[in-house]
């Protein structure tokens, strides 16, 4: 993932100021420090989850499930980027139930026009420049729900989150080259059904 | 450049999204370099990559248990339980090896208590009607001589047993109204006495009013399910998260 070099890009949550220490005292059984990281992050993982399973209350159980994950697993962590390691838990929680959806029929999968998430509030300095952000934002997210599920994921995966594509083969356990296949494909398609908004994105 | 073969749009998006052998790619962009196209394209595709990046993490629909199920209790972690943990599968090991020796040691002389009785019930099937009960009937088969002839039946003996007595019992009662005299108890009667074995152990008490000698399977048992009860038991209270 893009987020291994350390910088958090724009709009995401950045690390706690004493992370390390924080992630120790979770990893030692303290429960406070865990539940202080998992709060402090929930918005990240509930918005890749959100992304992957265009369904609110599905994003909400994949977060859930991958909390439950990372609690069993924290103990084992070994450095690196916290935020990374628990965004591929959540990743890898939101399709093990994106698979078990698709092999219930009796479960269909959302509609991807109805629960789309309210953006958060950027808090504004420019509030004409941030309104515009925020409808580009909107209809992004909007173009991606409308995506063929493995387009989604791969682009989501990919380009969203930063994972590099031997990351994401290995994720949705597909070839390398259908991978790059389902990506470049998913990118064109966005960027057909972003073409009425086109000024929002050159603008 | 109208007529020049535009690269697939896959190849383009690649260039766009920065994939390195999509740079090092010389026809690639010397081609985007000259075509109008395929250069609104690679920048409007640009412009998707930096928007996509960009997206902002997502507020919950709904608020979120932070911690799993059952991790919301009191959990003792620190070194001040770890003991329990540590000492709960020898203790629970060693609670059920004494319980089973204790099962063991209770029930094997009821077993054999069940056995005997089913052997003689067969004497008493294969042989003559006997006097007596069951100890009588074992002392026969004992008895039996060597050369195989029954000995002779023990309710005859028994019935000798009781005229002697009956024959002996005016003597004796005479012996027990004369007054003690305290030299008529020689030494060598003294030693006779010692010498003579009782069921007692030679503390003048007789076997019957010696209490039963108690077996220690029992407590055995007792003692090996309470060690596992107690295990779980400090185990559940202390240190309920499995370690």
């Amino acid at each position: 993932m893009s987020d291994d070099s350390g910088t958090t890009p724009r709009n995401r949550t950045p690390p706690l100021p004493d992370e390390a220490a924080v992630i120790a005292r979770a990893a030692g059984g303290d429960r406070t420090a865990f539940t202080q990281l998992m709060e402090h992050y929930q918005g990240a993982c509930y918005g890749l989850a959100w992304r992957l399973l265009s369904d609110a209350d599905q994003a909400a159980d994949a977060t859930q499930d991958a909390f439950i994950h990372a609690y069993r697993a924290i103990g084992s962590f070994r450095g690196g980027v916290f935020r990374s390691w628990l965004l591929r838990i959540t990743a890898n929680a939101s399709y093990d139930l994106m698979r078990r959806a698709q092999r219930r029929p009796s479960s269909p999968l959302p509609d991807p026009e109805e629960g789309a998430p309210e953006l958060p509030d950027l808090g504004a300095v420019n509030p004409v420049a941030e309104a515009t952000k925020s409808e580009l934002y909107r209809h992004l997210e909007v173009a991606l729900t409308r995506l063929p599920a493995d387009q989604r994921t791969a682009v989501v995966l990919c380009d969203v989150y930063g994972m590099d594509y031997n990351e994401v083969a290995e994720m949705t356990q597909s070839a390398l080259g259908t991978v790059k296949s389902r990506i470049h494909r998913g990118r064109l398609r966005l960027r057909e059904l972003l073409a009425e908004h086109r000024e929002l994105f050159t603008g | 450049m109208l007529n020049a073969p535009h690269p697939d749009d896959e190849r383009l998006s690649a260039l766009a999204f920065t994939d390195h052998d999509a740079i090092a790619d010389a026809a690639l962009t010397s081609h985007v370099a000259t075509c109008t196209r395929c250069t609104d394209l690679v920048n409007e595709l640009g412009a998707l990559r930096a928007s996509l990046a960009e997206l902002p993490d997502l507020q919950p629909s709904r608020p979120l248990r932070l911690l799993p199920p059952g991790a919301d209790a009191p959990v003792a972690t620190g070194a001040g339980t770890a003991w329990v943990r540590r000492l709960f599968a020898p203790a629970l090991t060693a609670g059920a090896a004494l319980a089973m020796v204790g099962l063991i040691g209770t029930a094997t002389p009821v077993l054999n208590g069940a056995a005997g009785g089913a052997a003689t019930g067969m004497f008493e099937n294969a042989g003559e009607p006997q006097q007596g009960g069951g100890d009588a009937n074992y002392e026969a088969l004992s008895s039996t001589g060597d050369d195989g002839a029954p000995a002779e039946a023990p309710g005859a003996e028994l019935g000798r047993d009781l005229s002697s007595a009956a024959a002996r019992a005016p003597e004796e009662a005479a012996a027990s109204e004369a007054p003690l005299q305290p030299d008529a108890i020689t030494d060598e009667d003294q030693a006779r006495a010692s010498r003579q074995p009782t069921a007692s152990g030679g503390d003048g008490r007789l076997a019957s009013e010696l209490p039963a000698e108690r077996s220690p399977w029992p407590m055995v048992l007792f003692a090996g399910v309470a060690l596992m009860v107690g295990a779980a038991l400090l185990r559940w209270i202390l240190a309920p998260r499995a370690g």
